[in-house]
C-alpha cells in the first residue's frame, strides 16, 4: 500500500491534476451553496465531460467537487437559514443563530475548519481501512438499518426544543409526509389523491427548501415592511479565530468524525443522518444542552464535522465492493466505470496507483478547501450580509425557485416549496420546531421499507428483528437515547431546585 | 417552449464546442430536448448524456441536444412528455421497456405505447438471478426445489418495486417452475446487492450489468441469465433458458418520439444514432463501462416493443403483479 501510495503521489501533485481538483472545488463549493442543486446533479453533468479526459484529471474534479459542495452547503445554511444541502440541515440550527448574533465570520470558519477535519479523518480512513471496513458494512441487513433509521429517530429527543408536545407533534407531521405515495411492495397508492406527481412521494430536497428557505423569506419581508431596512447585525467583522480554540473543538471533532465515518460506511444511510446523528451526540455529551439550538458553535462544528467525514468513507463500499454508500457516491462509481475502473477488490490489485491517488485526492481537496473557503469563499459569500435584506429576500427566493426547479424540472414541484414555504411559517410563527420535521420525513420512509424486508425475509417472525448483535445494541442505543433526557429529568429533581429561569442566558 | 433547466443549460452550454449553430433550414436548425424520466446520475441518465455529445456530432455541425431529466412515478411522468410532445423532432426522449410497457398495460397512463414513434434502440441488458457465493443453491433447479418443498418459503431479492420488469420476471418463472417464490422489493440496486453480498437474502434478481463486477470477483454466483443467449460479457453463466424455463426479460434503454414526426426527420435521428454507436471513442467507453449496446433500428424497435407489450398483456392477465 505504501508502494502505490508513493507511485500515485507525483500523478496527484501534476500540475493538470491539481488544476483539476481546483476546478472541482470552486465548482462544488456553487453547487453546494446553490439551495436545490446538490453535488449529485453538479458530478451527473461533469461526468459525461471526462470521457476522453486522464482519469486522474477526471477523478480530481469529482473529489474536489464532493469536497467543496459539503462545505458549500453550508455557507447559507449559516447566512441565510437555507441549507445548501440536505446535510447542512443540522447545521442551520446554531448557525443562523450565530449570524444573529453577529457571529456569521467566526460560524463560517468553525464550519470550515470542521468540515475540513471531518473530511481528512474520513480520508485517511479510507486510504486506511478500505478493505477491513468492507465486511463490516456487509453484517448490515435490513434488520440493522432498521434500527439504525430507529436510533436516528431517537435523537429526536434532543431537537425537540423547548415543547415536548411541539416538538413530537411536528415530528408527526415528518412521518406523515413521509408515508406519502406509492408503496413499493404491493403498488397502494398513499394520500396521492390519483396526482401522478405524488406516486414518488414528495421529493425530499423540494420540501426541505421549502421548509427552511421560505419561512425566513417572508420573515425578512415582514420585518422589513413593519421596521424597514435594517443591517445591524449582519456585520462582518473579524470574531476569534477556530484554530486558535483547537482544544475546545476538538473532542467533538473526534467524536463526530468518527459518527461521519460510521454513517458514511453503511450504504444508504447519507450525509444528512451523519449531521444530526453528530449533532446529537455534541448536544447529549455538552455541559449546557440547553445553549444548543441558540447560537453554540460547537453545534455548527459538530454538524459539519459529521457531514465532512461522510464524504470519503461512503467511497469505501463503493470502490471496495461497488456499492455505493450514498447518492454521489452512486454518481462517482458511475465515472470510474466509464473510465474503465471496475470497482471491487481487484480495482487495488489493478490500478493501485489510480485508486490510491484517487484516495491522495480526497485527502488533497480536503486540505485545499481550507485555502479556497477559508480564503476566498467566506470573504466573498460574506458579503452576502453587506445587502440590505429587502434586496436578500428576493435573492434568496430566486435562487431557491430556480434550484428546486431544476431538481426534477417539476412546476408541480414550485407550487409544493410555496405550499410548504407558507406550511413552515406559519409553523415558526408558532414555535414548531422544523428539524424533527426533516428526521420523519427522512427516517420514516426508511423505517418502513426496512421492517417490511425484514419481516418478508424473517417469514414474518417479530423475534428476528431482535436476533443479531448488531440489531440488539442499536435497539440498546436507541432506548438509551430516549430514556436518557427523562433520566436526566429525573436526577435533577432529587438536587436543590433551580429556580425557573435563573440559570438561563 | 418550456425553458431548459439550468443543468440541461449549463450541459448544452459546456457541450458546445466552436461557433455557435449557423442558421440552417433543414433540421435540426434549434436544440432538441432529450427527456430522460429518471433523476440525474441514473444509468438511462448516464447513457442519454453519453449518445447525446456524439448524436450532435453526427446530426451536423451545430445540433444541440439538451438533457432534460423529468423523474418520477417510476418514468411516467417523463414518457407522458415525451407522448405529449410536439412532434417536430425536437423533443425526443429515452424509453424503457419493459417497464413503459408494464405501465401501459396495467391501464393508468396517459398514453398508449402507439403514442410513440420508435427511433432506435441502445441498450439491452438482460436480467439475472444470483445466490451469494457460499449458498446451498447452485443452480435453477435447487431454487425449485427449495421452494417446492416449503411454498414461499424461499425469498427473492429484487432491486425494483412491485410491477418492475424483474418482478415481473420472477411471476413468469414461479409460473413455469409451478411453484411460490417471496418476492422482497428493496427498491433500488444498491440496497438489494449489499443484502445478497451480506447473505441477508438467499438469492436476489438484478440485471447482468449490475452483478457483473461482483460476479466476476467470485462474491455471488449468476445461475440464470434471462436472455436468450449467454451473454459475452459473462460466458460462463446458463440462461435460463438452458435450465428448462424460458424467461426471457431485461431493461432496454432507447429513444423514442412523439408519434406523427416526419419520416425524413425519423431517419435522421436513426442514422445519427447508428452512427454515434459505431464511433470508436463511444465505443471505447462502452466497452470500459461495460454497457451491454444493442443497436435495433427503427423498425426492428417496434416490433421489439410490440412483443413487451403482448407477453406483458398475457402475465397480466395470469398475475396480475398490483
Amino acid at each position: 500500500m505504501i508502494d502505490a501510495l508513493l507511485h500515485a503521489l507525483p500523478l496527484v501533485f501534476a500540475p493538470m491534476n491539481i488544476l483539476a481538483m481546483f476546478i472541482g472545488l470552486i465548482a462544488g463549493l456553487i453547487v453546494g451553496c446553490l439551495p436545490g442543486l446538490t453535488v449529485v446533479t453538479g458530478l451527473a453533468v461533469l461526468i459525461p465531460l471526462t470521457f476522453g479526459l486522464d482519469p486522474m484529471f477526471a477523478l480530481g474534479m469529482m473529489a474536489g467537487m464532493y469536497n467543496g459542495g459539503s462545505y458549500g452547503g453550508a455557507i447559507p445554511a449559516i447566512l441565510m437559514r437555507v441549507p445548501g444541502t440536505p446535510a447542512s440541515v443540522a447545521t442551520v440550527l446554531d448557525g443562523y443563530k450565530m449570524t444573529q448574533k453577529g457571529q456569521a465570520a467566526y460560524a463560517l470558519q468553525v464550519a470550515l475548519l470542521s468540515g475540513v477535519i471531518g473530511s481528512v479523518l474520513s480520508s485517511i480512513s479510507l486510504i486506511l481501512l478500505s478493505p477491513p471496513l468492507v465486511s463490516f458494512s456487509l453484517m448490515f441487513g435490513p434488520i440493522e438499518y432498521f434500527w439504525l433509521g430507529i436510533l436516528g429517530l431517537a435523537t429526536v429527543s434532543s431537537l425537540l426544543g423547548d415543547d415536548l408536545p411541539k416538538g413530537l407533534i411536528a415530528c408527526g407531521i415528518g412521518l406523515l409526509i413521509g408515508a406519502v405515495g406509492q408503496d413499493i411492495s404491493n403498488g397502494t397508492e398513499r394520500f396521492t389523491f390519483g396526482q401522478l406527481d405524488l406516486l414518488d412521494g414528495f421529493s425530499a430536497i423540494v420540501l426541505l427548501t421549502g421548509l427552511f428557505a421560505v419561512p425566513p423569506v417572508l420573515q425578512i419581508i415582514e420585518e422589513a415592511v413593519k421596521t424597514g431596512m435594517s443591517g445591524d447585525k449582519l456585520k462582518l467583522h473579524r470574531q476569534g479565530s477556530a484554530l486558535s480554540q483547537w482544544r475546545f473543538f476538538t473532542p467533538v471533532w473526534i467524536r463526530s468524525s468518527i459518527i461521519g465515518i460510521i454513517i458514511g460506511i453503511l450504504p444508504g444511510a447519507g450525509g444528512s443522518m451523519s449531521s444530526f446523528l453528530a449533532y446529537n451526540e455534541a448536544k447529549r455529551v455538552a455541559r449546557h444542552p440547553e445553549t444548543f439550538g441558540h447560537g453554540n458553535p460547537e453545534g455548527v462544528a459538530a454538524s459539519e464535522c459529521g457531514n465532512g467525514a461522510d464524504n470519503a468513507a461512503s467511497l469505501i463500499p463503493a470502490l471496495a465492493l461497488g456499492i455505493p454508500g450514498s447518492g454521489v457516491a452512486a454518481v462517482i462509481l458511475g465515472g470510474l466505470l466509464v473510465h474503465g475502473l471496475r470497482p471491487g477488490p481487484q480495482l487495488f490489485r489493478e490500478h493501485p496507483d489510480i485508486v490510491y491517488g484517487f484516495m491522495l485526492q480526497f485527502l488533497v481537496t480536503s486540505f485545499l478547501l481550507a485555502i479556497v473557503g477559508g480564503l476566498a469563499a467566506t470573504r466573498i459569500f460574506g458579503q452576502v450580509l453587506r445587502l440590505p435584506r429587502i434586496v436578500l429576500a428576493p435573492v434568496i427566493l430566486l435562487f431557491v425557485t430556480v434550484g428546486v426547479y431544476s431538481v426534477n424540472n417539476s412546476l408541480f414541484d414550485l407550487w409544493v416549496l410555496l405550499g410548504v414555504g407558507l406550511i413552515g411559517y406559519v409553523l415558526e410563527r408558532l414555535d414548531y420546531p422544523s428539524a424533527p420535521i426533516v428526521l420523519g420525513l427522512l427516517l420514516g420512509p426508511m423505517i418502513e421499507s426496512q421492517l417490511r424486508l425484514a419481516l418478508t425475509i424473517s417469514g414474518g417472525k417479530t423475534t428476528a428483528l431482535l436476533s443479531t448483535p448488531i440489531a440488539v445494541t442499536l435497539a440498546l442505543l436507541s432506548a438509551a437515547i430516549l430514556l436518557a433526557p427523562a433520566w436526566r429529568m429525573w436526577r435533577e429533581r432529587g438536587k436543590t431546585p433551580v429556580i425557573e429561569g435563573a440559570e438561563s442566558r | 417552449m418550456k425553458p431548459l433547466s439550468i443543468v440541461a443549460a449549463l450541459g448544452t452550454a459546456l457541450l458546445l464546442t466552436a461557433a455557435g449553430a449557423p442558421a440552417r433550414a433543414d433540421y435540426p436548425d434549434k436544440p432538441i430536448e432529450m427527456i430522460v424520466a429518471f433523476a440525474p446520475g441514473g444509468g438511462t441518465d448516464v447513457a442519454a448524456r453519453s449518445i447525446a455529445r456524439y448524436m450532435e456530432k453526427y446530426l451536423g455541425p451545430g445540433a444541440r441536444i439538451g438533457v432534460v431529466n423529468k423523474p418520477g412515478a417510476g418514468g411516467e411522468i417523463g414518457w407522458t412528455s415525451v407522448a405529449q410532445g410536439k412532434a417536430d423532432g425536437y423533443t425526443i426522449g429515452f424509453i424503457n421497456a419493459p417497464a413503459i410497457n408494464a405501465l401501459v398495460v396495467e391501464g393508468k397512463t396517459k398514453f398508449k405505447m402507439s403514442d410513440f414513434q420508435p427511433v432506435a434502440n441502445l441498450v439491452y441488458d438482460p436480467g439475472v438471478l444470483v445466490v451469494p457465493k457460499n449458498s446451498p443453491y447452485s443452480s435453477l433447479k435447487d431454487l425449485v426445489d427449495a421452494a417446492k418443498k416449503a411454498s414461499g418459503a424461499v425469498v427473492i431479492g429484487t432491486s425494483g418495486a412491485s410491477g418492475s420488469s424483474e418482478h415481473i420476471a420472477l411471476l413468469n418463472f414461479q409460473r413455469l417452475a409451478d411453484t411460490k417464490f417471496t418476492p422482497a422489493f428493496f427498491g433500488g440496486t444498491a440496497p438489494v446487492r449489499q443484502a445478497v453480498l451480506g447473505g441477508h437474502v438467499p438469492a436476489a434478481t438484478m440485471n447482468l450489468s449490475e452483478a457483473l463486477q461482483i460476479a466476476r470477483e467470485g462474491t455471488i454466483k449468476v445461475i440464470g441469465v434471462m436472455s436468450a443467449e449467454r451473454s459475452s460479457y459473462l460466458p460462463d453463466a446458463p440462461t435460463f433458458r438452458e435450465g428448462g424455463y424460458d424467461v426471457v426479460v431485461g431493461a432496454s434503454r432507447g429513444i423514442a418520439a412523439p408519434k406523427g414526426i416526419p419520416a425524413d426527420v425519423i431517419a435522421k435521428l436513426e442514422k445519427a444514432i447508428d452512427q454515434a454507436l459505431k464511433d470508436p471513442e463511444y465505443l471505447d467507453a462502452a466497452k470500459k463501462a461495460e454497457i451491454p449496446l444493442q443497436y435495433l433500428a427503427s423498425s426492428d424497435f417496434k416490433t421489439f416493443l410490440d412483443r413487451a407489450s403482448t407477453d406483458l398483456q398475457a402475465t397480466w392477465k395470469a398475475t396480475p403483479w398490483k
